[in-house]
């Protein structure tokens, strides 16, 4: 088999990306690259769970791996940056209470707290392994700052981005701390892709009603059906 | 002193210096390509700085002995800086030069005399291009030192020379804590050197210079200096980033190969850095002056969370 402290040591490179991904989504304003960072950081999940079946060799870490590719790297991405390039939005200058600049200070001194909480709840148990640990810290963190975009962002689209960054967090410490059963996994998957869909309403119409939401989606042509041609 | 700490200076100054103006019109040249033109040709800084020292230099009438001097300090304290980053090979530091520290304070002390010879002229301009540096580098001082401090709890030491030993004696592998600290660097050299999210080094435009803004009133071999002495920064921090990244190529020893070799070696890893560099840029609008901050606040987070896992993990 391959070397276990070298698939350790890739995978340490693999939390560094997150962590430059999760700044990204934080601090950048186009909308379009935070769309395919975000699958960037799906992809990298989806990598961190195959080293993982390697190392481990179970085999729902590989089922894992697939859905979330499906998902989260090719299905949801293609779906928000269609959405966005229908209501040509492109860019996302808007906070609430917190500039980019303050949520990154902010979230150094998220992990840290997390970091020391997690020291303290993991003292006695076996988990104190090297990687395993910062993985648990790591997927906290993304879960706080992916919280954090979701507060700070005025448009509907980066909230559900920050969202989804969210539940990468608890996905990423999924992986490494408790073995969430397989079906729990498959349903949150399901909730998001509900969760993108429900963002048309969100980003189209909100304030209207369901006859008037109907011809907005007609309007951004984000629904095509032949039998309602005026 | 010994011999081969003496040859050290005479041989990175001058690979420095020969270097310098190379790296500065690649990037030109790399950003001409990605706007469709062709290009001054890679050697024009060369040809430029040999025009520049032909010609005569003129004073203002207002301008004191600081315009006078400010080209040579500058240079002067960007040299003794150079020294302290091994380009081709690393030998035993002598009488303590290699100081971190010291390395950010030659730094702030040319970029220091630069503003005075600013101001010193009278002109508006010179003035405006000196308020706004000096704004810009007292924001980016505390990134700069967190930073560096972040280099020196990774390689254990606050001299530089022991980080080039480490790293080139173990040929440092691509490490988490190697990646970021990387990062940060390469947002503090476009920050240092002027370039394009923060300053746009072509633009003569009252409105957005801040490095040119303070050579409008150079001339002559004064503007020769002070072109070439921003070309060597540039590539000194370059070459401290690249080095420390990738070791390969820097000889442990003085041999002649050893230098031929990591001479070559690090005009190619520089090259491909400048271009990089090059393509940042063309990447990239300049942000207004109240976003800029944003920028160092990715190098601060970044080297904050290095000193957060190097001093818990």
């Amino acid at each position: 088999m391959i070397d276990s402290a070298f698939i350790g040591s890739i995978i340490k490179i693999l939390f560094v990306c997150i962590i430059i991904t999760a700044a990204y989504i934080i601090s950048a304003r186009n909308l379009l690259s935070i769309v395919s960072v975000y699958a960037l950081q799906s992809l990298t999940i989806v990598i961190i769970a195959l080293l993982l079946w390697l190392l481990e060799g179970s085999p729902v870490l590989l089922a894992i791996a697939a859905i979330t590719f499906a998902s989260k790297v090719i299905i949801i991405p293609y779906f928000i940056a269609t959405i966005q390039e229908k209501i040509r939005i492109k860019r996302d200058i808007q906070f609430h209470f917190l500039s980019p600049t303050s949520s990154l200070l902010l979230s150094m001194g998220l992990m840290l707290l997390v970091y020391i909480a997690l020291v303290r709840v993991m003292e006695g148990t076996a988990h104190r392994e090297n990687l395993f640990f910062f993985g648990a810290v790591l997927g906290i963190s993304l879960m706080l700052m992916g919280m954090m975009v979701t507060f700070s962002r005025k448009r509907a689209l980066t909230k559900v981005l920050g969202f989804l960054s969210m539940e990468n967090g608890v996905l990423l410490f999924g992986l490494f701390v408790t073995e969430l059963p397989f079906i729990i996994e498959f349903l949150i998957v399901i909730d998001l892709i509900i969760l993108v869909l429900l963002t048309t309403i969100l980003t189209v119409g909100l304030d209207s009603t369901l006859e008037d939401y109907h011809k907005r989606l007609h309007r951004f042509h984000l629904w095509e059906d032949t039998e309602e041609v005026r | 002193m010994n011999l081969e700490f003496f040859f050290y200076i005479l041989l990175n100054t001058a690979v420095v210096l020969l270097i310098a103006p190379l790296f500065s019109g690649l990037i030109k040249k790399v950003k001409a390509w990605t706007q469709g033109r062709q290009g001054p040709p890679l050697f024009q800084q060369y040809f430029v700085l040999f025009k520049l020292v032909k010609k005569e230099v003129i004073y203002s009438p207002n301008a004191s002995w600081v315009m006078r001097a400010a080209p040579f300090l500058n240079m002067a304290a960007i040299l003794v800086a150079a020294l302290f980053v091994p380009l081709v090979f690393v030998t035993e530091p002598v009488g303590g030069i290699g100081n971190v520290i010291l390395f950010l304070y030659l730094l702030a002390f040319a970029r220091f005399f630069m503003a005075l010879a600013g101001l010193d002229a009278g002109s508006s301009f010179g003035g405006m291009g000196s308020s706004r540096e000096m704004s810009i580098a007292a924001i980016i001082e505390p990134t700069t030192i967190i930073v560096f401090a972040a280099l020196a709890i990774v390689f254990k030491t606050t001299s530089i020379f022991s980080m080039f030993f480490t790293s080139a004696s173990t040929q440092a592998l691509v490490t988490p804590t190697i990646i970021l600290i990387g990062i940060s660097l390469f947002i503090i050299l476009i920050v240092e050197t002027s370039r394009i999210p923060v300053d746009n080094p072509e633009t003569h435009l009252e409105l957005t210079m801040i490095h040119e803004g303070m050579l409008l009133e150079q001339s002559g071999k004064n503007l020769a200096l002070m072109e070439l002495s921003a070309a060597v920064k540039l590539t000194v921090l370059m070459a401290l980033l690249i080095n420390l990244m990738i070791p390969a190529g820097l000889a442990l020893s003085l041999t002649a190969a050893g230098v031929v070799i990591g001479a070559v070696l690090f005009i190619l890893k520089g090259s491909v850095l400048a271009i990089i560099i090059g393509l940042f840029e063309s990447s990239m609008a300049k942000k207004r002056l109240f976003q800029v901050p944003s920028l160092f606040a990715m190098a601060f987070f970044f080297s904050t969370l290095i000193i957060i896992i190097e001093v818990f993990a």
